[in-house]
């Protein structure tokens, strides 16, 4: 596995899907809703799953001596780092923001999500969905790349829709607290957001390796 | 010893079916696929290599199914496919260099021995080489690795005479060495050159596969040409 994911990172990814990487750190915008950031990170990636379609990546995959579901399981790895990296930037984004910067008015004064665990958490229900819905559904042709991220357009948007307005329902501000008072519960919601990656990811992961061996390329 | 035996293999589209392709490929033979443009060649191959999923069949490789092997089979076989061209903007020595770290058994002298002989700049990227060019790439990279058999679909096809000369030598020469050679091709005259074996698909069935000189022997006229031969069987399929 060690070798795909080196061809992953030096063939098939594209420089974007790295320089996306850094809006991770959009975090730390003031006054902008900064679920978009873990968003356009996926973008990035997708932008990186177009180059390697144009350079034919899957087929030379599947000729490498490797299973073919391996080819699959490479390509959510190399996912999953990737997203991995981000959620490294926008967690320390989070602590700056948290520590730092606590004191700073445009954090304090902030309209809209905070960055705080339960950001991190939706940025994780987010990059699930990513994995779920536009990872599990390339591998269905591994060609056809539109409908999955369109559908995963209009999900993750809703998602942060609901994200960013989570606070405004009575009880559920504590959600969006500034300052340490409700981090254990927030904690608890990052660790649900983590929770809903890893299920979709390894759901869809295992569907994608079962669609990818019935697939004629 | 059979280096790949093809069983009953079958595969359904809507306008085109492979039925019940069977053969067997031997250590140390090449063997010529020959068959007109959309005959089942190219899809035999793909289901060869799992790159297609047959409706029935089984394919084995050095006597273990390739369903469970794969990763061990496609160790011992190299693959190349004319003209196709892998990360275009990629350089050639990028892409050897990943492709290189795939197999215990990559032979660095051989990759320099074909990288030379095809007169291939490891500093280009397949966008800056001609059609020719990526097909002796693809062979580069089918060729370096110590495979017991190759699967070459149209290895000469774009190829100028004096390198598909140089190709045809190299095959005579990893048959000397226990090498199953398995290329289809629509240049009969290679066929004529180097073939020990034939399998001869028309229109999704195998036709024929025989060593050449039984093909002969059974097909072809006294004085007839292995392309004439070729051309009359698949002149009496089309009116069949």
């Amino acid at each position: 596995m060690r070798n795909v994911l080196i061809k992953e990172m030096r063939l098939s990814a594209s420089p974007l899907t790295y320089l996306f990487i850094l809006f991770g750190c959009m975090f730390l915008i003031p006054g902008y809703p900064i679920l978009c950031g873990a968003f356009f990170v996926t973008l990035g990636i997708f932008h990186g799953f177009q180059s390697a379609r144009e350079a034919n990546d899957i087929v030379f995959s599947t000729l490498l001596p490797i299973a073919k579901k391996d080819v699959v399981r490479g390509k959510y790895i190399f996912v999953c780092l990737i997203e991995g990296a981000a959620w490294v930037l926008m967690g320390m984004s989070t602590a700056l923001r948290m520590t730092a910067f606590s004191q700073a008015e445009v954090y304090r004064a902030n309209a809209l999500m905070n960055a705080n665990p339960f950001a991190l958490g939706a940025a994780c229900v987010i990059f699930g969905l990513f994995n779920g819905i536009f990872v599990g559904g390339f591998f269905r042709t591994a060609y056809k790349l539109g409908k999955p991220f369109v559908i995963y357009t209009i999900v993750a948007f809703l998602v942060i829709t609901a994200a960013e307005s989570l606070h405004f329902i009575p009880g559920l501000s504590r959600l969006n607290a500034f300052g340490a008072a409700d981090v254990p519960l927030q904690f608890a919601a990052m660790l649900g957001g983590a929770v809903i990656f890893a299920v979709m990811t390894v759901l869809s992961c295992r569907k994608a390796c079962k669609d990818f061996e019935r697939i004629d390329l | 010893m059979a280096a790949a035996d093809v069983r009953g293999l079958v595969k359904r589209y809507p306008s085109f079916e492979l039925r019940d392709v069977t053969f067997s490929l031997e250590t140390g033979r090449i063997t010529g696929f020959v068959g007109r443009n959309g005959a089942g060649k190219t899809t035999t191959i793909k289901a060869m290599l799992n790159m297609i999923r047959p409706n029935g069949g089984e394919v084995c490789f050095f006597g273990k199914p390739l369903a469970g092997n794969e990763a061990e089979i496609k160790k011992r076989v190299g693959y190349s496919t004319g003209t196709v061209s892998w990360y275009p903007r990629k350089k050639i020595r990028d892409i050897v260099s990943i492709v290189r770290r795939f197999y215990d058994t990559w032979d660095e002298a051989a990759c320099r021995r074909y990288t030379e002989m095809f007169g291939l700049d490891m500093e280009k990227t397949p966008l800056e080489l001609s059609e020719g060019m990526k097909v002796k790439l693809n062979l580069m990279l089918a060729l370096s690795h110590r495979a017991e058999m190759l699967i070459l679909d149209e290895p000469t096809s774009g190829l100028d005479p004096f390198s598909r000369s140089e190709l045809l030598d190299v095959f005579t020469g990893l048959k000397a060495e226990g090498v199953a050679v398995f290329f289809s091709t629509h240049i009969i005259s290679d066929l004529e050159k180097c073939a020990d074996d034939i399998v001869y698909i028309s229109r999704g069935r195998i036709v024929a596969a025989l060593p050449k000189e039984d093909f002969m022997r059974t097909n072809a006229a006294p004085g007839e040409s292995l392309e004439d031969a070729l051309l009359r069987l698949e002149g009496g399929a089309i009116h069949a």
